[in-house]
């Protein structure tokens, strides 16, 4: 076995046990925190070094191609990134930054081993590492303050999961039963002829259910809005961005399964795409708390990229990759400056960004630049990303959802730009001086670069996004 | 047909996969405490193995690979089901209950 296959995963996995060793001591978080962003480096430039490699470990489960090699840059990416934007972690107790830490890692080491999966079992199982490891980061934030939403957040998180979890195991039985084989190349031949059969269309949605819940779509969303209030700040920034690339890349995974007889599953993909969208829009108008507003923000973007992945095209799924990953980089401008003005790890209503345009002018050109994208206006990424998916799911024949989907971005426009016109257009009194550490601005200008990189020369990412696809088709 | 045939058919513990699925899925809305909430849950994924079983014992090529799954889902099921259950502890010291109805200041 080639180790350098499996080098950045190995990466991770030694940084986790570093971590677990320095939990059993009386290390404080600093010390965590200097080994995690350590390890963090090292994944990514191993990932980066890796990503020409092909290969297959464990007796073929395990898929290493320009697919899954792309997709673990990407998520050592931002792994990195939400080290950095929580890196004073103002929303967990000292005593316990080792734990948190090492459970952060162990759930990028199980989104990476997702990407990789080509088999139902090591699926199952990856996914569940990455899961499981989220669960617990949700009630470990600080509860000194007398919060105890987090604890609701994370139980409403962990039934859903594990319902999730069941619709998927059940749907994996029946593929395995009429199949009987677990590896995803198999299966693709032998589903093939039988796709017309119920039991293979119920099957093979109750498997995409699985990861709907990862990616937050309509029927699988009840969990978003109250972890994401629910959690601390930095752990928020995690769960909205790393875990949605990787359930983008399983998707994609998965709905290659699809034959030309599975319309029923391609017609879900579309009523849950349009339901996604309207309800994450509609609900996300109203909100108060600017967490539980790009929680429902997020779950219209879920509602995009189905547009992408339900055309079943080399071009839908690469502008799907293309637009997660643009969605990632636009969260985490917007939890950069969510992390760095509360106070003391708070939550933040909408109105406590008043007059940030005084209190911090850079970190309120991140917020406005992030917001922007997101609503998709040019020249940032958002707006390219809406383009290209809109565009070609209109050469697909996709009429009356694109039309949906441009009325959607219409709504959309308005509470996100309420956030910016709070920022730009009211007085700062009676709201404390925000500290801005250097870091945090280097990462918010960066962030902002490649907002704007992407969305003026979408050109290139796009090239090495529908590459990267190709291998699957 | 023969009662004493059912034992010995597939569709026997599809139906059977399919009821636990069914229950856990009704227990999951109907339930008011979260314990109660997990046990819906473990029948979710109970009916899940019987569906892996069944199948690997009368249509897989290769019989042992819906065994192993199944081993893998119940070990995967108790570190869940510890995770949850620390959870709830959590909840329970600082709400006083576990009744889904008490422990609602979310919107959700």
């Amino acid at each position: 076995m080639n180790i350098m296959l499996f080098a950045p995963e190995l990466f991770l996995l030694t940084g986790a046990l570093v971590l677990f060793l320095l939990s059993l001591g009386s290390a404080g978080g600093g010390k965590a925190r200097g080994t995690t962003l350590l390890f963090a480096i090292v994944t990514v430039a191993s990932a980066l070094v890796c990503l020409h490699l092909e290969g297959s470990l464990f007796y073929n489960a395990y898929r290493i191609d320009f697919f899954s090699q792309f997709i673990k840059l990407i998520i050592a990416v931002g792994f990195l990134v939400v080290l950095l934007v929580g890196r004073q972690l103002k929303g967990v107790a000292d005593d316990v930054r080792a734990e948190y830490y090492l459970f952060l890692t162990m759930s990028t080491l199980g989104l990476m081993m997702l990407v990789s999966s080509v088999e139902l079992l090591t699926l199952f199982i990856a996914l569940e590492l990455s899961s499981y490891s989220l669960y617990l980061l949700v009630p470990m934030r600080d509860d000194r303050a007398g919060s105890r939403m987090q604890m609701e957040g994370a139980i409403k998180y962990i039934l859903f999961g594990v319902v999730a979890t069941g619709i998927m195991l059940f749907g994996m039985s029946y593929l395995y039963g009429l199949t009987g084989t677990t590896y995803l190349g198999e299966l693709v031949t032998r589903l093939h002829p039988i796709m017309a059969q119920p039991a293979a269309i119920v099957g093979l949605a109750m498997v995409l259910c699985g990861f709907f819940f990862k990616l937050a779509v309509f029927p699988f969303h009840f969990w978003v809005p109250d972890v994401y209030q629910g959690a601390s700040n930095e752990t928020t920034a995690f769960i909205a961005s790393v875990p949605k690339i990787a359930a983008v890349a399983l998707l994609i995974r998965m709905t290659t399964l699809i034959a030309p007889g599975g319309w029923p599953v391609v017609n879900l993909l579309v009523v849950l795409a349009v339901a996604s969208m309207f309800y994450g829009n509609l609900v996300a108008l109203v909100q108060k708390d600017i967490k539980r507003m790009l929680g429902f923000s997020g779950i219209a973007h879920a509602g995009y990229v189905l547009l992408g992945i339900l055309t079943l095209g080399q071009n839908g799924y690469a502008t799907a990759m293309y637009y997660i990953t643009g969605y990632l980089v636009m969260n985490l401008a917007c939890f950069l400056v969510i992390c760095a003005v509360s106070p003391k790890g708070e939550n933040l209503q909408i109105d406590d960004l008043s007059g940030l345009h005084q209190r911090s002018p850079l970190l309120a050109l991140t917020l406005a630049v992030g917001m922007f994208a997101l609503a998709g206006i040019p020249p940032f990424v958002g707006f390219m990303g809406k383009f290209m998916l809109l565009a070609n799911a209109l050469n697909e024949g996709y009429l009356a959802l694109v039309i949906l989907a441009a009325i959607n971005t219409a709504i959309s426009i308005f509470y996100y730009l309420s956030v910016v016109r709070v920022a730009y257009t009211t007085s700062p009194e009676g709201y404390p001086a925000v500290q801005v550490a250097g870091t945090t601005k280097l990462v918010g200008v960066l962030l902002m670069l490649v907002i704007i990189a992407m969305g003026v020369l979408p050109t290139a990412m796009m090239n090495i996004a529908t590459s990267a696809v190709r291998v699957l088709l | 047909m023969d009662i004493l045939a059912l034992q010995n058919s597939l569709n026997t513990y599809l139906v059977l996969g399919a009821l636990l699925f069914g229950f856990g899925a009704y227990g999951m809305m109907r339930n008011r405490t979260f314990i109660g909430m997990l046990i819906s849950a473990e029948l979710v994924l109970g009916g899940a193995s019987i569906n892996f079983m069944a199948f690997s014992r009368f249509l897989a090529p290769d019989p042992t690979v819906g065994q192993i799954f199944t081993l893998f889902i119940m070990g995967l099921a108790a570190a869940e089901a510890a995770i949850a259950l620390s959870i709830i502890i959590a909840v329970y010291r600082n709400f006083k209950s576990i009744d889904t109805d008490d422990v609602a200041e979310l919107e959700g």
